[in-house]
């Protein structure tokens, strides 16, 4: 696979429609973007895009009152696997727009802010599968990944061997952030940005997150 | 659209559904570092604030004034004035919910309901709290279990056992009411079923009960609702309900005991202890004086009437005892006074009791000493408890002349002892309540005379008024692990600074008053305190002893003056914290004119 920055680079050539350069400039200073998409699975060839939440993050202030949210109309029929984890039904999603239409107005709310979420790379490459056929670029947005500031301020001087959990629920305990319903993209796309405004300030402090009781627990065996 | 905002937290849930989703749609979310100035002190706010996490010092300059906790929100003062009394500052890593301030005026505007909770004076807010407390208090009642209530006891007799059996075993339960027992078959026969036989019917009084009771009891169990058997009563028009447990008879419930539950008797009450004609009358009384506190409050009344009828009782109590226990030697040539928060008139649950004798001339002393036992040994049949620091008619030092009080208040105000200044503080609240009143009048005369113009001594009695240390732990039910919260004694903190502090100042003045909140317009009227600062300050002191009362009936009628904060809402949370900072400005106040950082 070809990294990111230069994939970066080739885009800003191959930018298909020239009224999007504005992708390829960095967003107002300390602003960022968090963003989760809910799918209806997670092959990302075959599964497609149901919902998408974005919210901007300037400085310390979480502007959920500024933010992006869309339900997408469908192509083709759901699979009732689907409906039970984000518990969107057809006639649900049937008022929501098509993607074609979204995309565009996605783009211009995100501009060149980074993009901040959980396992943020998921979300992006569902994302690219759209934008690309639009504008012939992949979204060139920096990334960055709240589980990976998680794993710095919690893991980054652990002694190997140590167990790392960075599952989503041990994030939201450490921090101790409030526990909104999950599976609901707006909500994932809120705690990310709690995680990342909580995170960013321990860094600044160096303030790290303590791992409990150094010793190793017993763990149930597999089998 | 943060739908996790709670719509039922406290004054939120006053808006309607539409104007939650207006004040959901603006919501941002703010973090804040620990150590993060939230809002400057006399800063603007662009955005009310309602903690989601975390914890928050509310602080006058240096001082820290209170600690708010997740649902509290600030700041109203820099909401509406455009300007913040405090500074809010993070005390660790902390969210909030930030509500645009445009957004919350128009909210506050459009629905007074909910903006009432921005005014700015403790008064009006806690006018709104009341009317919101009526709606819970109906609520309460209708809640109420049958277990909750008096009960006849259930005493049987046999169907067998004659009308004459009836009525001795009545008079002697004192009930009006009997289970008969037949074989399989319980009925109940009351005393009118006694009368009518007798009386109506020219029975002969050993006629068999079985003859004249009612087999077709109705029953309901102890945990069946108060108003269940309202309406039993009503639809099957039966005066008496059968309470059973499932296994035996426990009590039967009669409609003047369901009444007298749900509007309380006090009335009665003073009847009774006027028409008692011996102790034991007078002991019933006493027990019935203590449960009126609980009706009365749960019909509503506000704590300052209720301890109104409460020491009116509790003083007729004492008139009736004195009365019934005092030789002809004492009861012409003494004074009884009731002192403390009695004399103050604001006990409402019974803690302790303060009292004392005050004599024209000194009395023999084998009968003062008879009289004084006598007294004591009736106050402990009544349950009340004794006075923690015996100060009571038993004690001798309670129980002297006119002229041994005043030798006595000249050596407190010479050679003062830390418990001088309590004692002086109890006698400077006392009321006389039987006997020669102008006694106790020339005594306090003397009490006010010794002290005047002793400033020393007068700084010392002030500084207990900052005895206990403000309770800014209160409002954090974050920061004790097992999530309980801390419990805060608002004795300490809240009502007994009011009560000193004022006191303090009306001793100096030598004004007659005993009562704190008629102490507090007095202070008004001669200009040392503001109107509005008088009146904050009065309903600050009876917003800290209804929360009080409320924990004392909620903990069954514990002495405690403990409430913790997690049993609150975050309203509540809310006026106590300005009723803190109100005793606060008092304190304040008190320091400043006896000049006590000085000593």
């Amino acid at each position: 696979m070809i990294p990111r920055p230069i994939k970066r680079l080739f885009h800003q050539v191959s930018l298909g429609d020239q009224d999007y350069r504005f992708m390829f400039e960095a967003g107002p200073p300390d602003e960022v973007v968090a963003l989760d998409c809910e799918t209806t699975g997670l092959d990302i060839r075959h599964d497609r895009i149901v919902t998408i939440a974005a919210i901007k993050i300037r400085g310390d202030r979480i502007l959920t009152s500024e933010r992006f949210e869309v339900v997408v109309r469908p192509e083709a029929r759901m699979s009732v696997d689907s409906i039970r984890v984000h518990r969107l039904r057809e006639m649900d999603v049937a008022a929501g727009a098509r993607i074609q239409k979204i995309i565009p107005e996605f783009l211009h709310f995100i501009g060149g802010r980074p993009l901040v979420g959980y396992y943020l790379e998921f979300d992006v490459r569902m994302l690219d599968k759209e934008v690309l056929p639009l504008i012939q670029i992949e979204l060139p947005n920096p990334m960055i990944e709240v589980s990976k500031l998680y794993y710095e301020r919690k893991y980054g001087d652990a002694p190997p061997g140590t167990t790392v959990d960075l599952s989503f629920a041990s994030i939201l305990r450490d921090l101790d952030l409030p526990v909104l319903e999950q599976h609901d993209a707006f909500n994932d796309a809120l705690m990310a940005a709690m995680m990342y405004v909580r995170l960013r300030d321990m860094k600044q402090r160096g303030v790290r997150i303590p791992r409990e009781g150094q010793s190793v627990r017993p763990q149930a065996t597999i089998g | 659209m943060p739908n996790s905002f709670d719509p039922q937290n406290p004054p939120f849930d006053r808006l309607t559904p539409q104007e939650m989703e207006a004040l959901r749609q603006a919501l941002d979310i703010g973090y804040f570092r620990p150590g993060q100035t939230i809002l400057g002190q006399q800063a603007a706010a662009d955005s009310l604030f309602i903690v989601i996490k975390g914890a928050v010092e509310e602080r006058d300059a240096d001082e820290l004034i209170a600690l708010l906790g997740p649902k509290d929100s600030f700041d109203s003062h820099a909401l509406v004035q455009g300007q913040s009394r405090h500074a809010f500052v993070a005390r660790e890593e902390t969210l909030c919910y930030l509500l645009p301030r445009d957004v919350a005026l128009n909210l506050i505007k459009a629905n007074p309901r909910f903006g009432a909770f921005f005014y700015l004076d403790l008064s009006r807010k806690l006018d709104a709290m009341a009317r919101d407390e009526e709606d819970s208090r109906i609520g309460t009642l209708m809640r109420a279990r049958i277990a909750d209530m008096p009960l006849s006891p259930a005493a049987f007799i046999d169907a067998a056992d004659t009308i004459e059996t009836a009525g001795h075993t009545m008079s002697q339960i004192d009930s009006n009411a009997l289970f008969v027992r037949d074989g399989d078959r319980v009925g109940i026969v009351t005393g009118m079923n006694l009368s009518k036989a007798t009386v109506l019917q020219r029975k002969p009084i050993d006629t068999p009960i079985g003859t004249i009771c009612h087999y077709d009891v109705i029953s309901l169990r102890p945990d069946d609702f108060v108003y269940s058997a309202l309406i039993l009563m009503t639809k099957t028009n039966k005066r008496r309900i059968a309470i059973h447990d499932g296994t035996h008879y426990v009590g039967i419930l009669d409609d003047i005991g369901l009444l007298g539950f749900l509007a309380g008797n006090a009335q009665l009450v003073a009847g009774r202890i006027e028409r008692a004609a011996g102790l034991s009358d007078l002991t019933v009384a006493a027990r019935e004086i203590g449960e009126q506190v609980r009706i009365l409050r749960r019909q509503g009344l506000k704590v300052e009437v209720i301890a109104e009828i409460i020491s009116d009782l509790n003083r007729r109590l004492f008139a009736k005892l004195f009365d019934m226990v005092a030789p002809p030697e004492i009861r012409g040539a003494a004074c009884l006074a009731v002192m403390g928060s009695e004399g103050r008139g604001e006990q409402t649950l019974r803690t302790d009791q303060d009292n004392a004798l005050i004599l024209a001339h000194p009395v023999e002393a084998a009968i003062l000493d008879r009289f004084r036992a006598d007294f004591t040994t009736a106050l402990e049949g009544f349950g009340f408890e004794p006075c923690p620091g015996n100060v009571m008619v038993r004690n001798p030092i309670w129980s002297q002349t006119v002229d041994e009080y005043g030798t006595m208040f000249r050596r407190w105000v010479a050679l003062p002892e830390p418990e001088t200044h309590m004692d002086v503080a109890i006698l400077y609240d006392a009321v006389a309540v039987a006997g020669n009143a102008q006694l106790l009048a020339d005594v306090k005369a003397g009490l006010v005379e010794a002290v005047r113009g002793r400033s020393a001594f007068m700084v010392h009695f002030a500084r207990a008024t900052e005895a206990f240390p403000m309770p800014i732990g209160f409002f954090n039910n974050l920061l004790t692990p097992d999530g309980k919260g801390d419990a805060v004694d608002l004795k300490k903190g809240g009502i007994f600074p009011i009560v000193h502090g004022i006191r303090s100042m009306a001793l100096e003045r030598g004004l007659a008053e005993t009562n704190t909140a008629q102490r507090i317009q007095r202070i008004v009227e001669a200009g040392t305190f503001s109107r509005d600062f008088g009146r904050d300050l009065t309903q600050a002191l009876y917003l800290l002893m209804t929360f009080r009362l409320d924990a004392q009936l909620a903990a069954a009628g514990a002495a405690t003056a403990l409430v913790r904060p997690d049993m609150l809402s975050s309203t509540q949370r809310d006026v106590l914290r300005e009723a803190l900072g109100v005793v606060k400005q008092l304190r304040d106040i008190v320091r400043r004119h006896f000049n006590l950082g000085a000593f």
